[in-house]
């Protein structure tokens, strides 16, 4: 996979806990240009290990002097978003591979009613500038805990005047799925980015009143989580590759040279589906992809962010 | 001879059931295919609201009757195209999301539908189509681009140019037609008998 070398040119502090990088090209190029609600994948060397994160893009498509990412330092951080608060610092070289969007706005939708909960605001910005672009109709509702965790509100207020619609839980504004979703006129899509519970509360609304599934949209990626150490068994290279508790299988596979193709690292996408031969012990699955018939079938597995509780698993790899 | 292949481009029906997770159901269907509604209407009835908008065919069966006996006032009838059309497109245009779509009749029928709504930013997948047991086929001429409806024989004279044309299984999404090509482009004349295939 193809990567881009960029140099971190400031850094600002826009929310608690959530930190603003802008990035630019380190040979002082332009960078690729990208569509709204795409993501980078940035690669973080932290001694002996390499995190690799995916981080949506924030600045208007339309500018390609620099890009824009957010980070909020996740309180159980593995050490990517530890990484990039403590040891990033003005001048940093970070690797970064060309953008990707798993998130974009449907082309043939009449209206677009985007859901953000916190840190999932961050798809959404380099959204609204393109539908801003294209005169398209949309909303933009925005739910935080309070306005100390309210990242880029007042640039939002100011790009989007009415069109944001504010919830401050301080204050007791919720967000309620069902009043937003009953009245919308047909051909309407909806995009929801934010905390699993919120995700999960708009896609059960949106099926339970009709909303066919291609109009409904959402942007979770996942972290992988820590479990127990074993081996994967590599059958065409006749190779062992030891994964240990706090890395993903794709974290190991890759500390180990083997390459293994992704676009999310969170469990969305699919592109990192690998077929299991073997193993000795029960697969874990963590990903939001497999269907509930693949993953009874028990050969296949997104390395991505799922594991097995077992000594070893073998891949047709 | 096609008879009996399948291709891509040929659209797949299913029969009409109703999409109990909804806020209102929205029913179209024309002529022979009020039967396909009759069916639907021997499930269990949505709790929703319900409408069903019926053109009434012109030589075919006309079900207004059994229609109205079970849909009651939720029965819309009319006799022309362009008033049906008219109204379905005032529908479309005051519903909410969650308005399941269903509709039955020929593929010319539901192809009308299908363009309309899309006009509305529904999409294909979005609406349940169901197509009566005839299989007629309303087929593009290539040549002259006139579209002659309710072909039921694999070998037609094109209404338009009047050209013997072998109607192909290419179904085209955009036009709602199948395409007919010249069949004695070769050997002028020499046009083999058609057959019923399609009834
Ligand atoms: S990389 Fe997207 S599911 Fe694994």
């Amino acid at each position: 996979m193809s990567h881009l070398n960029v140099i971190v040119s400031a850094i600002a502090d826009v929310a608690e806990g959530i930190r603003h990088f802008t990035l630019v090209d380190a040979a002082g190029r332009e960078l690729p240009g990208f569509s709204g609600g795409s993501h980078v994948v940035v690669s973080m060397r932290a001694g002996a290990r390499t995190y690799r994160n995916a981080y949506s893009l924030l600045s208007p498509p339309s500018d390609r002097s620099n890009y824009q990412i957010a980070v909020r330092l996740q309180e159980n951080s593995r050490g990517g978003s530890r990484f990039m608060h403590e040891q990033v610092q003005v001048g940093t070289a970070l690797e970064i591979a060309w953008p990707v969007n798993l998130f974009a706005i449907s082309r043939v939708g009449r209206k677009h009613i985007l859901v953000a909960g916190g840190i999932g605001i961050t798809p959404f910005m380099s959204q609204a500038h393109d539908l801003l672009r294209t005169g398209a109709n949309f909303e933009l509702h925005y739910a935080f805990r309070s306005p100390r965790h309210a990242a880029f509100v007042d640039e939002l207020r100011r790009l989007l005047g009415p069109r944001l619609k504010c919830y401050d839980q301080s204050q007791g504004q919720l967000l309620d799925p069902a009043a937003l979703l009953s009245h919308q006129p047909l051909g309407t899509h909806v995009y929801v980015c934010g905390p699993g519970g919120m995700v999960d509360a708009v896609l059960d609304t949106a099926a339970r009143l009709g909303w066919p599934d291609a109009h409904v949209h959402h942007e979770e990626f996942l972290a992988p989580p820590v479990g127990e150490p074993f081996a994967i068994r590599l059958a065409q290279s006749q190779r062992v590759v030891e994964v240990g508790a706090e890395e993903s299988m794709l974290e190991a596979m890759e500390a180990a040279g083997v390459d293994v193709p992704y676009l999310c690292r969170g469990g969305a996408c699919g592109r990192c589906e690998l077929e299991v031969l073997a193993t000795d012990g029960v697969l874990e699955h963590h990903d939001h992809y497999l269907s509930e018939d693949e993953r009874r079938a028990g050969n296949k597995i997104m390395p991505c962010v799922s594991r097995a509780k077992c000594t070893f698993i073998e891949l047709n790899l | 001879m096609q008879h009996g292949y399948w291709i891509r481009s040929k659209p797949v029906y299913t029969s009409l059931a109703w999409q109990y997770r909804a806020q209102a159901h929205m029913v179209l269907a024309h002529g022979e295919a009020g039967r396909a509604v009759l069916r639907l209407y021997q499930q269990r009835l949505p709790e929703q609201p319900v409408s069903v908008l019926y053109l009434v065919g012109d030589e075919e069966a006309d079900y207004t009757a059994s229609l109205r006996a079970l849909a009651g006032d939720c029965l819309l009838t009319f006799t022309k195209q362009e008033a049906l059309w008219a109204a379905f497109n005032a529908a479309l245009a005051s519903a909410c999301m969650g308005t399941r779509l269903y509709a039955a009749g020929n593929e010319a029928f539901l192809w009308q539908v299908s363009t309309l709504a899309a006009s509305h930013g529904v999409l294909h997948a979005d609406i349940m189509r169901e197509q009566p047991a005839s299989l007629a086929r309303p087929v593009y001429c290539v040549h002259c681009k006139t579209i002659t409806p309710h072909v039921t024989t694999n070998i037609a004279v094109c209404s338009g140019c009047q050209r013997h044309l072998f109607v192909r299984d290419h179904f085209s999404r955009r036009l709602g037609a199948y395409m007919g090509l010249m069949v004695d482009a070769e050997a002028p004349g020499e046009v083999p008998a058609a057959e019923e295939i399609y009834p």
